[in-house]
């Protein structure tokens, strides 16, 4: 890589040494900053990090997730969210606050196998995270193809600004809705756009550590429609 | 078996081993990572004779349910050979060897493994010996750690493994199968290379407090190979052609 | 496996002790706790011994018989050895099967004795290929204070220097015993374990049930009666600096030659 501040780490790698605050994926063994994750190293201000390029989803509180519901007590759903622990979602942020376990059914709003659009509620060490879909644009997923990549990926297939999904949503018309959790929903009107879409998808999981990826999608997409 | 010992020139005059090796050189090591689909990571390694694969599960939910830790993850290790794995067909069932094994890994890697940041959950490893020849220990472990690197898990340093012993009263790098039945000593010793911070260590065999301090020097040095190799495995499948 | 908040709020009490130079038991960071051993305690068995390490008490017996040698080893006589945890020893032992810590544990002490070739094999052979003199050390742990390993150790080699072994004699090609006719063990050496524990980056020696509860990582060292290195096992989830373990050699050999005094003296060779 050219950039000198930009590196490629794997565990146990020393990135740098001196006065910097370690951040994301990073340890401090004496004055040495180490890699604690397979990824790409930054130093930016007075803080080292590493965007990793593998591992699990780890929940944080705000996080626009998608949720598959796996099973349910009385009170809540739990959701497969690609992590670790699996995410909380209580029935009085579905039903409101007058829920009568006596009374409603949960299985009456969302069975087993259902996606929604959610978010992190909550997210501590000491239990599972809790996710709420009361809000706008949240709930369940009517359809769409579900696609699953790695959560270190996401931001990638966002790209700078939104440019990288922006350019796969205009080149087939499809709708993609991105988790950070790398769950990711796609609609599209076309079949042909759909194919498209998750093509690019995959391409982005597959090259997310190469240069100038933006410009090689792109190259994809239109040579693909002529 | 079935040779004898007589048969077995450990080091000529020339100063080459049995299988022509110099005496500070390892055998052949190949490493692969991430070569299964199901697993959160995973490696392959070849380590002279031995053909060992490693998969990594995790972290995830603990079963049962009262092994969990509240405040921390725990590892498991599985280190079990396949029947067909020695020239003797072995019975599948856990013999006593592999038990001490699986724990003896699992303790040299546990000090490398931030378990702390995954409360109530479990990393599963799971080591399976296709071909064993001497120094499947090491060879295990070197695959495991290349294996939870890539499943992501959050690691403070590799580990890297590589025996050391004393052969015709000469202390030797990495021992073969025939080194380790004929031999004088054995000592299997893991290492994180950047912390330099011994995690396993073994000795079968005896040696003078000065053999034993050259042996010891010598299997960390046989680390720093592995060390490499071990980076180049998780380069090739992270970077691929960008990282040269 | 699960540290419980009595262990941790221990660990921090022992480690300010530490940090000052003291241990819990007042002892000096290389020093053994005292070592009590008696031998012929168990009359029936060919060998036998309890010994005392601290408040760790453990009972050995040698059973000695005829067996058929191991396929690859005709010429050699056979050495096995076993520990186990009584559920007397200890509220938190389990009967049943032997876990991970307790097959470690026999390994270990085996390993030391066989690695040490403190028994010369070949003098225990009656029929080359066919019939050997079997030397089976069984280590019952009585009482738990901690460092199981020097303890079954130190049992199993005095148990061992203690036996006596009847003779048999071919006849018919069936091993016979030889009424009243015993002879003494061949031994080469006498291997002496010495388990040290780290905690935090303090090394002690021979810990003791508190102190074992709460360490980061430990290393048991065998050394034979020249002052060699014969035996390694470490363990725990930390790791060692190669000054630590330089250190913990000469700590084993000088500590290991004071032990195999009082090992000596109780045999009477």
């Amino acid at each position: 890589m050219d950039d000198p501040k930009r590196k490629y780490v794997i565990p146990g790698d020393v990135i740098t040494t001196g006065p910097y605050r370690a951040e994301e994926n990073v340890h401090l063994f004496g004055d040495k900053i180490i890699a604690t994750a397979v990824g790409i190293s930054e130093i930016f201000d007075s803080g080292v990090r590493v965007i990793p390029l593998t591992g699990m989803y780890i929940p944080r509180i705000d996080d626009f997730i998608i949720g598959i519901v796996r099973s349910h007590t009385s009170l809540s759903w739990e959701l497969a969210i690609n992590s670790c622990y699996p995410g909380i979602l209580p029935a009085q942020d579905v039903f409101g606050r007058d829920f009568d376990p006596k009374v409603d059914s949960l299985t009456s709003r969302l069975k087993k196998g259902d996606l929604i659009a959610a978010r992190v509620a909550n997210s501590d060490r000491s239990r599972d995270p809790l996710i709420t879909i009361a809000d706008r644009d949240l709930g369940k997923i009517e359809d769409g193809e579900l696609v699953k990549i790695s959560p270190t990926k996401i931001p990638r297939l966002i790209g700078k600004r939104g440019s990288m999904i922006q350019s796969i949503e205009g080149a087939t018309k499809a709708q993609i809705t991105i988790g950070q959790n790398g769950y990711i929903v796609v609609s599209c009107p076309e079949a042909e756009g759909l194919l498209k879409a998750l093509d690019a998808i995959r391409m982005v999981e597959e090259q997310a550590h190469v240069p100038n990826l933006t410009e090689r999608i792109q190259q994809m997409l239109g040579s693909n429609s002529e | 078996m079935g040779v004898k010992k007589s048969d077995i020139v450990l080091l000529d005059d020339k100063g080459l081993r049995c299988d022509g090796r110099k005496i500070d050189q390892p055998r052949r090591i190949m490493i692969k990572a991430g070569v299964l689909k199901n697993a959160n990571g995973s490696a392959y390694i070849e380590f002279g004779e031995n053909k060992i694969l490693a998969g990594v599960f995790g972290p995830r939910d603990v079963h049962p349910k009262h092994l969990a830790n509240t405040d921390r993850g725990i590892l498991r290790c599985r280190y079990h050979m396949q029947p067909f794995s020695v020239s003797e067909r072995k019975n599948p069932a856990p013999s006593r060897r592999e038990i001490e094994i699986s724990k003896v890994i699992k303790e040299a890697l546990e000090p490398a493994v931030m378990l702390e940041n995954f409360p109530r959950t479990v990393v599963d490893i799971f080591i399976e010996i296709l071909q064993a020849d001497g120094g499947s220990r090491c060879a295990a472990l070197d695959a495991a750690a290349v294996a939870l690197a890539d499943a992501g898990i959050p690691m403070r340093d590799m580990v890297s493994a590589c025996a050391a012993g004393k052969v015709a009263d000469t202390i030797v790098l990495d021992i073969n199968n025939e080194e380790d039945q004929e031999g004088q000593a054995d000592m299997p010793v893991a290492y994180m290379p950047n912390l330099e911070k011994i995690t396993l260590i073994q000795l079968d065999g005896v040696l003078t407090p000065q053999e034993y301090e050259k042996c010891v020097n010598t299997a960390i040095s046989g680390c720093k190979l592995v060390y490499e190799i071990q980076k180049k495995a998780l380069r090739d499948k992270f970077f691929g052609d960008e990282s040269q | 496996m699960n540290v419980s908040i009595i262990d941790q709020l221990k660990k921090k009490k022992i480690l300010s002790l530490l940090k000052d130079g003291q241990r819990v038991d007042g002892r000096a960071f290389d020093e053994p706790r005292p070592l009590v051993v008696d031998t012929g305690v168990i009359p029936k068995a060919e060998g036998s011994a309890r010994i005392r390490l601290g408040d760790t008490e453990v009972v050995t017996g040698v059973k000695i018989q005829p067996d058929k040698p191991f396929p690859d080893l005709g010429d050699r006589g056979i050495f096995i050895c076993t520990a186990e945890i009584l559920p007397l020893a200890d509220p938190n032992a389990e009967p049943g099967p032997p876990n991970e810590d307790v097959i470690e544990l026999a390994r270990v002490v085996d390993r030391g004795i066989r690695e040490s070739s403190m028994i010369d094999l070949t003098k225990l052979v009656l029929q080359k290929d066919k019939s050997v003199v079997g030397l089976f050390v069984d280590n019952s742990v009585t009482d738990y204070d901690g460092n199981l390993f020097d303890a079954c150790s130190y049992a199993s080699v005095a148990s061992i220097m203690s036996c006596k072994i009847p003779k048999w004699e071919m006849v018919n090609d069936v091993p016979t015993l030889v009424d009243g006719q015993v002879s003494d063990p061949p031994i080469t050496t006498i291997p002496v374990s010495v388990t040290m524990g780290k905690i935090g980056d303090y090394v002690i020696v021979d810990p003791n049930a508190d102190e074992w509860s709460c360490m980061d990582a430990r290393i048991t060292i065998t050394t034979n009666s020249n002052g060699n290195i014969c035996a390694i096992q470490k363990g725990g989830d930390d790791g060692f600096t190669l000054e630590q373990l330089l250190k913990c050699s000469q700590i084993s050999i000088a500590t290991g030659a004071k032990i195999r005094e009082i090992l000596k003296k109780v045999s009477g060779s």
